[in-house]
């Protein structure tokens, strides 16, 4: 197995027939190893199913909850008034793609930057705010 | 560089993606099939940025982020309203009016 | 990221030209001043807000006017991604106008529906921002990111009465179709912008006229953009969601999405074939013609059969894109066809502007009496409103294009670019027109008799209340569409704007 995966490996890094073929066979590396983790997971499993005792009980297949009993489902919806907060995080992170390559650029930009970007999130809080005076970032 | 790959990537996400907003009941899902069609633009305006050298690519995709955050967040805004109002996100049987 | 630190690193500051971005920057201020009063304001003096909306919309019209009267050269901002030119300054004075109609129109209605109002006006102007940004895009980015400020804001007007079981429905399928066309329209776009390797219009011009005209990248990227905007100008097979919007939003928000929103979709396709890719009508002009044929068929024929007003006033609002589509139908053919059929769709864009948002006027100043839309509701109107009724009918006979309402003009500056074509395929498209020209007669000419010689449905002749704000609108649209049907010539000038056409 070790041979084989070397072998493997060193045709991969030596392959140079094209471009295309090359990029797809660095993917194989990691091809190789996805199945060897499958293999070796699958054996290990194997093997315990192979060598351990088996006595079912009902107690055995409940979900473990810190060793209480469980209560309810396991599928559960979450409160739809989390909806807000998470509507407000997605606004103001995304906002954040615009100021990320502002901040590496900013000696160079100036003056001039450092003004529209103050346009630019004086917008932003305009918007919070807004949400702010209108009650929605109250805790009900 | 490779530039096949990607298009291919982002033609085969478009196309789930459109696929998921026309045969899709669920007004969440329909939403998240929006998101990978935009996400499949994201892809190719990247590669092709990337392949030209250039950073024109990469501040569409930007503005393409921005503003796919702000429909999401609409969209998922009226589905709630549509959820509220009715208590179902099906959205096969929002069609009150007809012809 | 390289390559995006590269362009940064020789950072200079653009040059931004103040006068010719004045505009959208008192639009701006508006909108910031209008989500502050709606803040800081008492329950009783929300009423305010519109004032300052409207005022907004007025002092954005003066830099307008002092660019338009100071003849300049093309200013180009941004690397040419940013273009004021006479073009622009026409449209922008349009969709301000428009924008100030509507104002007018939701004064009351807004008022007495008992809704949030400072966020229908902050909508309403963040929509008209992204409008007249849209009318001086000359670059992919710009036109995406316009065309979304002006869709979303727009997406939730539609949806305005929120425990309205029909306002909901016409905002999620606005919502969805709209978002569905915007991701279409991207999707062209990134492959545009991969062959040509930029978003800058004129650059994409010389490219797609040039060596790489015939890659079937091209083709596939004008064919995505153009669906993607057949939609939003509610192009049949593409206009499932209009009547349905149409008809379950607020009804001032309908005349706002059925004029304004689609005169930006055609502004859009102005820009984007005039500029972009005028090399490949072999790709656009057959798309258009199959639009447009269908379009104003289809159009006409649901119409036929329609007995709510305002689901009448959509399917004839999807017929009259028809029209406006026939000049991009035959726009490639040669140089006379271009230049007309880009006169031909500004003036039909500015005349049904006027003559659309006065039928609405109409719909909303009956309703706040007869709180319904259908026909039947119209019977005897002439009775106890004679004057809207008079108005009705000239605004109908427009939309029709009988003189000397306003419409036969629009008309026949269509008619015009298909006889420059001179094409076969030119020729049946205008027979197909003028068909359906005809076909379209019949559902105005049935409103308006229902109006004039109908009895009175429950016998109730009190007269209609029409308030001041509603009655400036009635005033202004009624106005402009005699004064165009009367003196034509005042406003064909408009239309002749060489700037876009090379």
């Amino acid at each position: 197995m070790p041979l084989a995966l070397s072998a493997v490996l060193a045709a991969s890094a030596a392959g140079t027939s094209s471009d295309s073929s090359a990029f797809l066979r660095q993917y194989l590396t990691v091809a190789i190893f996805a199945a060897a983790a499958v293999v070796m997971v699958g054996a290990m499993l194997g093997l315990g199913r192979l060598l351990r005792p088996s006595r079912p009980q009902e107690q055995k297949s409940i979900a473990y909850e810190s060793g209480v009993d469980p209560v309810g489902q396991g599928w559960s919806q979450s409160q739809v008034r989390y909806y807000v907060f998470a509507l407000l995080f997605v606004m103001f992170d995304v906002e954040a793609v615009f100021i990320f390559p502002w901040a590496t650029r900013l000696e160079a930009m100036g003056t001039y930057g450092l003004v529209e970007m103050a346009i630019f999130i004086g917008i932003l809080v305009l918007g919070l705010v807004y949400a702010w005076r209108k009650g929605v970032l109250r805790w009900v | 560089m490779y530039l096949v790959e990607y298009l291919l990537l982002a033609a085969a996400l478009f196309s789930i993606g459109v696929y998921g907003v026309l045969a899709r009941k669920n007004g969440v899902l329909v939403l998240m099939s929006i998101e990978l069609m935009l996400n499949a633009v994201n892809i190719n305006l990247i590669a092709f940025g990337a392949f030209r050298g250039n950073a024109i690519g990469q501040v569409f995709a930007l503005f393409v982020i921005a503003v796919a955050a702000a429909e999401v967040g609409v969209g998922m805004a009226i589905v709630l309203l549509i959820f509220r109002n009715r208590a179902s996100v099906n959205l096969d049987e929002v069609d009150l009016m007809r012809g | 990221m390289h390559a995006l630190l590269a362009v940064a690193s020789s950072f200079t500051g653009p040059r931004l030209d103040y006068h010719a971005l004045a505009p959208e920057i008192i639009l701006t201020a508006t909108l910031v001043l209008v989500l502050l009063a709606d803040l800081v304001l008492e329950e009783r003096n929300q009423w305010l807000i519109s004032n300052l909306a409207g005022i907004g919309v007025l002092a954005s019209v003066i830099p307008i006017i002092t660019l338009a009267v100071q003849n300049h050269a093309a200013r180009s901002m941004a690397g040419g991604a940013y273009v004021v030119d006479d073009f622009s300054l026409v449209l922008k004075a349009l969709f301000l106008g428009i924008g100030y109609v509507v104002l007018l129109m939701s004064t009351n209605y807004v008022e007495e529906g008992d809704y949030y109002q400072g966020e229908y006006y902050f909508l309403l102007l963040a929509s008209l921002l992204g409008m007249v940004v849209m009318a001086s895009a000359r670059d992919l980015i710009t036109i995406f990111v316009a065309l979304e400020t002006l869709s979303i804001p727009a997406y939730m007007l539609a949806g305005w009465r929120k425990r309205d079981l029909k306002s909901n429905e016409a905002a999620i399928k606005y919502y969805l179709l709209g978002v569905l066309a915007s991701a279409v329209m991207l999707y062209g776009m990134s492959l545009v912008f991969g062959y040509t390797g930029s978003t800058v219009l004129t650059e994409i011009g010389k490219q797609v006229n040039g060596s790489i005209t015939h890659k079937p990248v091209i083709t596939l990227g004008i064919f995505f953009i153009v669906i993607g905007f057949a939609f939003k100008v509610s192009a049949v097979p593409f206009h499932f969601w209009a009547p349905d919007t149409y008809e379950g939003s607020p009804t001032p928000v309908t005349a706002f999405l059925s004029v304004a929103s689609k005169t930006a979709g055609f502004v859009a396709l102005l820009e984007l074939i005039y500029v972009g890719f005028l090399g490949r009508n072999d790709v656009w002009g057959p798309m258009f013609w199959v639009l447009a044929a269908l379009t104003m068929t289809v159009g006409n024929l649901i119409a036929l059969r329609q007995t709510n007003v305002v689901r009448l006033l959509a399917y004839s609002s999807i017929a009259q894109a028809g029209y406006v589509l026939v000049p991009f139908a035959v726009a490639g053919d040669n140089i006379a066809a271009r230049r007309s059929s880009f006169t031909a769709a500004v003036v039909y864009l500015m005349i049904y502007a006027a003559m659309n948002l006065g039928a609405f006027s109409v719909v909303i100043a009956v309703a706040r009496k007869t709180r319904s839309g259908d026909i039947s509701s119209y019977g005897g109107l002439f009775e106890y409103a004679p004057g809207l009724t008079v108005a009705m009918t000239v605004f109908l006979f427009a939309l029709a294009g009988i003189p000397p309402a306003g419409g036969w003009f629009a008309k026949l500056m269509v008619f015009r670019a298909v006889l420059d074509s001179g094409t076969t395929w030119a020729v049946v498209l205008g027979v197909i027109a003028g068909v359906n020209s005809v076909i379209a007669l019949y559902y105005y000419a049935a409103v308006a008799r229902e109006m004039w010689m109908s009895p009175v449905p429950d016998g109730d002749v009190t007269p209609v209340r029409v308030p001041a704000p509603l009655l400036a609108s009635l005033g202004l649209t009624g106005l402009v569409v005699m004064a165009i049907g009367v003196y034509p010539q005042l406003f064909a000038h408009f239309g002749d704007l060489g700037t876009l056409v090379r």
